[in-house]
C-alpha cells in the first residue's frame, strides 16, 4: 500500500478500484438510529453514497424496535447516546435478551469519545463494532466492508441460526473450521458453534467447544463466561463460580459474571452475597432490569430502604420506555406498605391508574396492595371491600406474586382461611421461581403474625405433589397407566416443573408404550416430557437411560 | 463558564462540524465541484479531527479513557490508516515533490515468542486517532517518504512511523521548503494518553542518523479482550 501525495485530495473521492468488488452495498438494507434528526439524515446520506438504497431511520429505541420487528435489516447503525433514560447499549441488550435481533444483522454502535468510559468492557452483549462518531464516509466504507466480509464468511451458520436449525448450524461451523484462514476467523466460528450448541442444550459438546476456544485465545471474556455458564448448567456450581470470579478479576466491569455469581449465591442461600453482587452490577451498568433484581433481593432480605430506592431507580430508568414494567409500581407499593408508609403506597398505586388502568392481573394485585395500605391507615372497611373485589377479579388466575399480595391482604383484614389458602397456592404454582416465592410467602406470613403456619403453607404443595406421585407410581406398577397419568397431571398442575412428577410422567409413558405398542399420541407426550427433563436436568443419567429406552421402543 | 456547559458547547460545535463535513463530502461527490469545495472539505475535516483529538484528551484528563480492546489485523489496520488518513490523502501542503506514504513490510519484525503474529489487541478507534496525528506531523516535515511498520513480541506491540524530514526542533524559526503551520503539541499528548491506557504503554520520538524523525508507540498486549 502506498499513497502518494501527488494524488492529493482527489484520492479521497476516488474509490479504490479494488473496493466494492465483492461488497454490493446496493442490495443491503439498513436502519439508522439517532436522536438528533440532522445526524441521522447525515448518516443516511453517507449510506446512500455508499450505494445503499433501502435505509430507514428511527429517532429512539421504541421506534427502532418497531422497525426491527417488522424488517430483517442487514445493518443497524445505532447511536450510543439515544436519550437520558435509554442508551444504545440498553437497546442492544434488549434485542439480544428478547432474541429479536437476527444473527445475520450487523449491529454497529456509534459512540462519541466522551462515552467511552461507559461502554468499555462493561457488558456481555457487545455490538459487531464500535465507530467513533462522527465518522467519514471513507472510514465507514472500510469498516462496513470488513464487517460484511466477516458476515459473508459466516453466512451459512448465521442463516441456520436464524432459521433455528441449530443442528445444521453446528454442521456448518465444522465445515468452516476446516477452511478458516486464521485464528481470528476460527474464534468467530467457535463462538457461533457454542451459541448453536447451547440452543441444543448440548452441554457436553459445548464444553469441548469452549475449551477449544480457550486453547486458541486464553482469557477471552465470552469464552470464560461460556465456560462458567456451562458448568453452572451442569450443576457444577463451584467450578462455575471460580471461573466467574477469575473473569471479574480480569474484567472488573463484566456484569454478566456478577449476575451469574449472584445466581449461584442465591442458590447456595448466601443472600447477602447475592445482594452485594447484584448491587455492584447495577452500579457498573445501570438498567431497570438490574435495579429490579436488586430491589427483589433486598425486599426478601427485609432491607426495605434498599428495596425502595432500587424500585424507584427501576421506575425512573424505564418510565415511558419499552422496558417499563407495571410490576415495578406494585413492588414499590408493597415495600412502602411494609415500611409503614401507607400514604406513599396509595399515592404510588394511584399514579399507575393513569398508565396501567385497573384491569387484569395488575388490577387484582393493585387492589390487594391498596387493601393492605388502607388497612394500615385505619380504614378497615375499605380494606375488606378491596380484598373482596380482588378475590372476585382473581377468578382462576394463578400468579404467585398476586396470590401472595392478596393472601397478605386477607391475613391483615382477618380472613385467615383465604389468606392461608392463597399463600399455599402461591407456592404450589410458583414453578421454577419456587424458592423466591416461598421466601416472599414466608415474609408475608411473618409480617402478619402467622409464623407458626409457615411450614405447613410452604410444604403444603410439596406434600401434596409427593402424595400424588406416590399414587401414580403404584398405579403404574399395576399397569393402570391412564389412571396413573391422571395423578401425574394433577401433580404437574400444582407445579409444572416438579422433577419427581416429570420423571414419573416420562417413565409411565415409556412403560405404557412398551405395554401397548407404539401410539402416536403417547409417543408425542413421552417425547415432550423427555425434552422438559433434558432442559431441567441436562446430562442426567436417568434421563439418558429414558432416552435410550424411548429410542429402542420407537425403532422397534 | 461551568464545566458541563463548556462540554455541551464543545460537543455541539463538534456535531455541527461533523454535519458540515458530511454536507461537503456529499458536495464533493459532484463532478462539477470547484476546487474551493474540496479545500473547504479538507479544512473542515482537519478542524473536526483536531477537535475530536482535543475532546479525547480532555476526557482522558477528566475521567480517563477505557479502551475497547479488540483483536485487530495489523496489516489491515495500517493500510486502512493510510488510506483513510486526511493528512495523507489531502495534506495541507500538497504542492512540491511527490510524497510516498507506505507500510514498510521489510521492517516488520515479529519475535518468535509472539504467539499471535500479525494481530494486535488494542482499541482501533483510539489508535487511529493517535496515529493520524502522528501522520499529520510527519506529512508536514517529510521530504519524500513516510514509512510505517510494527514490531511485536510476546508482551508488547510497537508501532513505528519514520519520516525523512528534519526534526521539528531544527525547523522552528528557519524558513523551510514547505510552509509549516504551528503545531499545538496536542498530537503527542494524545498519543501519550492513548499509549498509557493500553497497559501503561509509552511513546518515543527520536532523531535518526541521516535526518528524519522516528516515532514509536509501545502498547502492552493485555490478554483479556473483547472479541467480536
Amino acid at each position: 500500500m502506498s499513497i502518494t501525495q501527488e494524488k492529493g485530495i482527489d484520492a479521497l473521492f476516488k474509490k479504490n478500484p479494488l473496493e466494492n468488488e465483492y461488497v454490493d452495498f446496493s442490495r443491503l438494507t439498513a436502519l439508522v438510529i439517532d436522536d438528533i434528526s440532522a445526524m441521522r439524515h447525515a448518516v443516511r446520506s453517507q449510506l446512500h453514497s455508499l450505494g445503499l438504497n433501502a435505509v430507514k431511520v428511527a429517532s429512539n429505541a421504541a421506534e427502532a424496535l418497531v422497525q426491527v420487528q417488522s424488517n430483517a435489516f442487514d445493518l443497524i447503525l445505532c447511536d450510543y447516546n439515544l436519550n437520558k433514560s435509554s442508551s444504545g447499549q440498553h437497546f442492544l441488550e434488549y434485542l439480544r435478551n428478547e432474541n429479536i435481533l437476527n444473527a445475520t444483522t450487523i449491529f454497529v454502535m456509534l459512540t462519541a469519545e466522551t462515552e467511552y468510559s461507559f461502554v468499555a468492557n462493561a457488558v456481555e452483549f457487545i455490538p459487531d463494532d464500535y465507530l467513533l462518531k462522527p465518522c467519514s464516509e471513507k472510514k465507514m466504507r472500510a469498516r462496513l466492508e470488513r464487517l460484511i466480509d466477516r458476515r459473508t464468511f459466516l453466512l451459512p451458520v448465521l442463516k441456520a441460526i436464524d432459521a433455528k436449525e441449530y443442528d445444521a448450524a453446528v454442521v456448518a461451523c465444522d465445515k468452516l473450521l476446516v477452511v478458516a484462514p486464521d485464528d481470528r476467523r476460527m474464534m468467530e466460528v467457535l463462538k457461533r458453534k457454542t451459541e448453536a450448541q447451547l440452543a441444543l442444550h448440548d452441554y457436553e459438546r459445548v464444553l469441548e467447544t469452549y475449551e477449544k476456544a480457550a486453547a486458541l485465545r486464553a482469557d477471552v471474556p465470552w469464552v470464560m463466561m461460556g465456560l462458567a455458564r456451562t458448568h453452572y448448567g451442569r450443576g457444577e456450581l463451584e467450578e462455575a463460580a471460580k471461573i466467574a470470579r477469575s473473569l471479574i478479576e480480569k474484567s472488573p466491569n463484566y456484569v454478566a459474571a456478577y449476575e451469574l455469581l449472584a445466581k449461584i449465591s442465591q442458590e447456595t442461600d448466601d443472600d447477602e452475597g447475592a445482594f452485594e453482587l447484584l448491587s455492584r452490577s447495577s452500579i457498573i451498568l445501570p438498567s431497570a432490569k438490574r435495579f429490579r433484581s436488586v430491589s427483589q433481593a433486598a425486599f426478601l432480605m427485609g432491607k426495605l430502604e434498599e428495596a425502595k430506592s432500587n424500585s424507584e431507580e427501576a421506575i425512573r430508568l424505564s418510565s415511558g420506555s419499552m422496558v417499563e414494567r407495571s410490576g415495578d409500581y406494585l413492588s414499590l407499593a408493597q415495600t412502602l406498605v411494609d415500611m409503614g408508609d401507607h400514604k406513599g403506597a396509595i399515592e404510588t398505586l394511584e399514579k399507575t391508574a393513569r398508565k396501567h388502568g385497573d384491569v387484569g392481573i395488575f388490577g387484582v394485585a393493585k387492589g390487594a396492595i391498596l387493601a393492605q395500605a388502607y388497612f394500615e391507615s385505619g380504614d378497615r372497611e375499605k380494606a375488606k371491600k378491596l380484598v373482596e373485589r380482588s378475590k372476585s377479579l382473581m377468578a382462576n388466575r394463578k400468579n404467585s406474586f398476586v396470590m401472595t399480595a392478596l393472601g397478605k391482604a386477607a391475613l391483615k383484614v382477618g380472613d385467615v382461611m383465604l389468606g392461608l389458602k392463597l399463600m399455599t397456592e402461591a407456592v404450589q404454582v410458583s414453578g421454577k421461581d419456587q424458592k423466591r416465592i416461598a421466601r416472599h410467602v414466608k415474609k408475608s406470613m411473618v409480617d402478619t403474625g402467622h409464623n407458626e403456619k409457615v411450614e405447613d403453607v410452604i410444604d403444603g404443595g410439596k406434600k401434596r405433589i409427593l402424595l400424588l406421585v406416590d399414587e401414580a407410581n403404584k398405579l403404574m406398577r399395576s399397569a393402570h397407566f391412564a389412571e396413573a397419568n391422571e395423578k401425574v397431571l394433577e401433580a404437574l398442575d400444582i407445579q409444572g416443573e416438579n422433577l419427581e412428577a416429570l420423571m414419573t410422567a416420562a417413565q409411565l409413558h415409556l412403560l405404557w408404550l412398551k405395554h401397548k405398542g407404539v401410539d402416536d399420541e403417547i409417543v408425542g407426550r413421552a417425547k415432550s416430557y423427555l425434552i422438559m427433563l433434558d432442559k431441567l436436568v441436562p446430562n442426567n443419567q436417568k434421563v439418558m437411560n429414558f432416552y435410550r429406552f424411548f429410542n429402542e421402543i420407537v425403532s422397534e | 463558564m461551568q464545566h458541563s456547559l463548556s462540554a455541551l458547547v464543545a460537543h455541539d460545535i463538534k456535531n455541527a462540524l461533523a454535519l458540515l463535513e458530511i454536507d461537503l463530502e456529499q458536495l464533493n461527490h459532484r463532478s462539477d465541484v470547484p476546487i474551493e469545495g474540496a479545500r473547504a472539505y479538507r479544512r473542515c475535516v482537519e478542524l473536526k479531527s483536531r477537535l475530536i483529538g482535543f475532546l479525547t484528551l480532555y476526557k482522558y484528563d477528566q475521567s480517563g479513557l477505557n479502551p475497547l480492546i479488540y483483536e485487530v489485523d495489523l496489516m489491515d489496520f495500517l493500510e486502512e490508516l493510510i488510506m483513510n488518513s486526511p493528512s495523507v490523502v489531502m495534506p495541507e501542503v500538497y504542492q512540491g515533490a511527490p510524497l510516498s506514504v507506505q507500510v514498510d513490510r521489510d521492517r516488520i519484525c515479529v519475535d518468535a515468542a509472539c504467539s499471535h503474529a500479525g494481530v494486535g489487541f488494542f482499541d482501533e478507534n483510539l489508535l487511529e486517532l493517535a496515529l493520524e496525528s502522528v501522520l499529520n506531523n510527519a506529512v508536514r516535515y517529510a521530504h519524500h517518504q513516510i514509512s510505517l511498520w510494527y514490531e511485536q513480541d510476546a508482551e508488547v506491540l510497537v508501532f513505528k512511523v519514520l519520516d525523512d524530514g528534519e526534526s521539528a526542533a531544527d525547523i522552528s524559526g528557519s524558513p523551510g521548503e514547505k510552509e509549516k503551520s504551528a503545531s499545538t503539541g496536542l498530537g503527542l499528548a494524545l498519543c501519550k494518553a492513548v499509549a498509557e491506557v493500553h497497559g501503561a504503554g509509552a511513546i518515543q520520538l527520536e532523531r535518526v542518523a541521516g535526518g528524519g524523525m522516528l516515532f514509536s508507540m509501545t502498547l502492552r498486549q493485555v490478554t483479556c479482550h473483547n472479541h467480536n
